[in-house]
C-alpha cells in the first residue's frame, strides 16, 4: 500500500485484533493499523467517524468508538443489517479491514474543562458518546460531576455491558441505566422507563453543565424538551447526526441536511445548530 | 489579427493530435446518437449535434476503479490506481453548456479533500469549445446567465464563420500551447465574419431572486406539485453536465475485485436510506426539492456558483415531461 498516495478513497489496512459481541447483532472490532507509520501517526478526536470496508462488499460509515486517550488501536461498533455490515460480521480475528478517516468534526472536549457533563444515549447510539466518556474519564480531574443516562429497549440491547459495570463501580460517575417497560429481566437492577422520562427523574443540574445526547431520532425529539426544562440552553446541548454517507469528504452529495453537510460540517452539532436546520433528518 | 481554422484543418488538427499520441475526445456518432467519445480520426467529429450525454464523463466517468484488491498468501493486498497513466487529452467540439459546467465541478472536487481522479484528468485535458448556431426548445443557457457563445471552461473557443470555418479565441495558456503546437493549421484572417449564434435560448432568469425564494421556502406546496409526476428514474441527473452525486461500491469477491466510484442520483429512493430503515428523504417531493435546492441554493451557498448550465437535457429526455426551466420561471414569479 502506498501511504504517500494522493488517492483520497484509498483506505488504510487494519487487522481485527479482537471481536466483542455487544448484543446478538451488535459487534465491536478492535483494529490495529498494519502500517507501522500509520499506527504511530493516526490521530483523531472524539466524535469523528471513518469509512470501514469489508473488501468485496464495500464501505460503511461508523464513528470511532474508542477514546483518543487510548492509543495504538481504534474500535468501531456496528449492527449487522446490510451487505457491508453482514460482510464485516463474517470476518474473524486476524482478518483485514479497510479504514478511511478520521473524518468530520468532533466534540470540543477542551471547552468542557471545568464543567459538569451529562451523557444521554439510547440503544446503539452509545458508541459516539462512549469515545467522549472515556476521553473525559481518562482526564477525570478536569471535569465536575459526570452523569450517564443510558437506555435500550431490552437488557439484551444494551451495548458495552462490561463498561456499564465499570462505570457503575467507579465512585466518580453517576450511571443511570434503564430499559423500556417490558425490556427488563428478573435480575435487572436498573430503571424501567424511556430515556427522556428517566432523565427527567434523574434531573441533573444544568448549572455549568454540558449535555451530550445521542440516540434514535424519536429519543432525541423527546429528550431535548426535558433538557430545556432542566434549564439547559441550546448551546449547552451537543448531539451527532448520523446520515447515510459514501465519500465522507463532502463530495458524493447524500448526507446533507439543507446546505449542511453532515460529513464536513458535522457529525457533531449543538442543539442550536440542529434547530436551525430544515426538517430533513 | 484574429486566428481562424477551416473545418478541414480542424479535422486535420484531430489527426495530428492523434499522431502525436494525444487522446482526442469529441462528439461522435455512436449508433443513433452523438456522444463525447474518443475519436479515431478527424472525420468522425460531429459538428451539428448536441451529444446525448454531457462532457462531464470525460473527467468524471460513469464508473471508474478507485482501487483493486486481492487476497494472497501474504494477506490482503490493495493496489492503488496509477493516475499518472491517464493520457493527455484534447476535448474538442464541446458545447458551451458542457464546457461551462467543468469549472463549476472543479469546486466540489477540489475543496478540502482533492479528488485526483477528477483533477488529474482536468489538468491533462485541453478543452476546445464551440459556439452554437442552432438551439432547440429545451435549450435555456441564456436563462441561467450563459449563452451560445459562452467561453467559460474553454481553453480555445471556436465560433463558426459565415462561409465556413471557425474564428478561434485563445482563452488560457493551455489553449495557447495547443495553437502554438500546430501553427500551420490556424491562419490569420482580417475580414472573418462570425455567423449569427443560436437564438431562443431563454430570457435571463434572476437567479438571485430564485435563490432568495429557495432560502425561505424549504417547506412549500410547490415541491408536491412538481414531484407528483417524477418517476425517480434519475435520467436528469445522469444527463446533467453538473450533477455529480456518486456512490462507492465493491465489485468482485472477497478474494479479488475492485472498488468503484460511479454515478448516482438524489432522485433515487434509496439514496439517503439509513441502515435502520429511516430515510430523511423518504418521498419523491423531498428528493426533487433536494435537486433544485442543490443546484440553485446549496451549491451557491457553498461555492458561489449555480449547478446548472441550461443545456436542457433533463427537459428533453424526462420521461414524464418535467421542465426545470419552467419550474425556475415559476419560482422567480413567486419571489418578491
Amino acid at each position: 500500500m502506498c501511504s504517500n498516495s494522493n488517492n483520497i478513497y484509498l483506505p488504510h489496512l487494519a487487522t481485527i485484533e479482537a471481536i466483542t459481541d455487544e448484543t446478538p447483532d451488535v459487534r465491536t472490532f478492535k483494529l490495529v493499523f498494519q502500517d507501522e507509520q500509520v499506527r504511530d501517526s493516526f490521530t483523531f478526536r472524539s466524535g469523528q467517524f471513518a469509512e470501514y470496508s469489508a473488501f468485496g462488499a464495500g464501505e460503511a460509515t461508523f464513528c470511532i468508538a474508542s477514546s483518543p486517550t487510548r492509543t495504538g488501536y481504534i474500535e468501531c461498533c456496528f449492527r449487522a443489517v446490510g451487505r457491508v455490515t453482514e460482510a464485516l460480521r463474517a470476518l474473524e480475528v486476524g482478518d483485514t479491514v479497510g479504514v478511511r478517516g478520521p473524518y468530520g468534526n468532533s466534540f470540543p472536549i477542551e471547552e468542557f474543562y471545568g464543567k459538569n457533563l451529562v451523557f444521554v444515549a439510547g440503544g446503539i447510539a452509545l458508541p459516539p458518546l462512549r469515545t467522549a466518556i472515556w476521553n473525559c474519564l481518562d482526564q477525570r480531574d478536569r471535569f465536575g460531576d459526570i452523569t450517564i443516562v443510558y437506555g435500550a429497549r431490552t437488557e439484551a440491547d444494551l451495548v458495552y455491558k462490561r463498561e456499564l459495570a465499570d462505570w457503575e463501580e467507579r465512585g466518580d460517575v453517576n450511571l443511570v441505566k434503564t430499559v423500556d417497560p417490558g425490556g427488563n429481566g428478573a435480575g435487572w437492577d436498573g430503571k424501567v422507563g424511556f430515556v427522556p422520562n428517566i432523565l427527567a427523574e434523574a434531573a441533573p443540574s444544568a448549572v455549568n453543565t454540558i449535555a451530550l445526547v445521542c440516540g434514535p431520532p424519536i429519543m432525541i425529539k423527546f429528550t431535548l424538551p426535558v433538557l430545556e426544562k432542566l434549564g439547559f440552553t441550546d448551546e449547552a446541548i451537543y448531539t451527532t447526526l448520523e446520515n447515510r454517507m459514501k465519500c465522507g469528504v463532502g463530495k458524493c452529495g447524500r448526507c446533507n441536511v439543507g446546505n449542511v453537510y453532515v460529513c464536513k460540517d458535522g457529525p457533531v452539532f449543538t442543539a442550536r445548530q440542529v434547530q436551525a436546520m430544515p426538517q430533513e433528518f | 489579427m484574429p486566428k481562424t481554422i477551416t473545418e478541414h484543418n480542424l479535422r486535420l488538427l484531430i489527426d495530428s493530435l492523434l499522431k502525436d499520441r494525444f487522446r482526442v475526445v469529441g462528439p461522435r456518432l455512436a449508433g443513433a446518437m452523438a456522444l463525447y467519445e474518443p475519436l479515431a480520426k478527424g472525420e468522425e467529429l460531429v459538428l451539428d449535434q448536441l451529444p446525448r450525454r454531457s462532457a462531464k464523463e470525460v473527467f468524471f466517468p460513469v464508473c471508474e476503479n478507485i482501487l483493486s484488491f486481492e487476497r494472497t498468501e501474504a494477506g490482503l493486498q490493495v493496489t492503488d490506481v496509477d493516475l499518472s497513466a491517464m493520457s493527455e487529452t484534447v476535448l474538442v467540439g464541446v458545447r458551451p453548456c458542457d464546457a461551462a459546467a467543468v469549472p463549476v465541478l472543479d469546486e466540489v472536487f477540489s475543496w478540502d479533500y482533492k479528488d485526483e481522479f477528477f483533477l488529474e484528468r482536468r489538468r491533462k485535458t485541453t478543452i476546445i469549445g464551440m459556439a452554437c448556431t442552432k438551439s432547440d426548445d429545451a435549450c435555456f443557457c441564456s436563462a441561467v446567465g450563459l449563452s451560445p457563445g459562452e467561453t467559460k471552461g474553454s481553453d480555445l473557443f471556436l465560433t463558426p464563420l459565415l462561409g465556413g470555418g471557425y474564428g478561434c479565441q485563445v482563452l488560457t495558456d493551455k489553449g495557447q500551447q495547443l495553437l502554438a503546437r500546430y501553427p500551420k493549421l490556424f491562419v490569420d484572417t482580417v475580414d472573418a465574419r462570425l455567423a449569427p449564434l443560436a437564438g431562443g435560448t431563454g430570457d435571463r432568469l434572476d437567479l438571485k431572486r430564485i435563490k432568495a425564494w429557495l432560502d425561505d421556502n424549504f417547506e412549500s406546496p410547490l415541491w408536491n406539485d412538481i414531484a407528483e409526476r417524477c418517476a425517480g428514474c434519475g435520467a436528469c441527473a445522469f444527463l446533467c453536465p453538473a450533477c455529480h452525486c456518486f456512490d462507492i461500491n465493491d465489485e468482485g469477491t472477497t478474494e479479488l475485485g475492485h472498488r468503484r466510484k460511479h454515478w448516482d442520483a438524489c432522485g433515487f429512493g434509496k439514496f439517503t436510506n439509513h441502515a435502520s430503515g429511516h430515510n430523511p428523504r423518504d418521498l419523491q417531493n423531498k428528493r426533487y426539492r433536494n435537486r433544485i435546492m442543490h443546484k440553485f441554493k446549496y451549491y451557491d451557498d457553498k461555492f458561489g456558483q449555480t449547478l446548472c448550465t441550461g443545456c436542457g437535457r433533463c427537459i428533453r429526455h424526462c420521461p414524464v415531461g418535467i421542465d426545470i426551466a419552467a419550474i425556475l420561471r415559476e419560482i422567480e414569479s413567486r419571489s418578491q
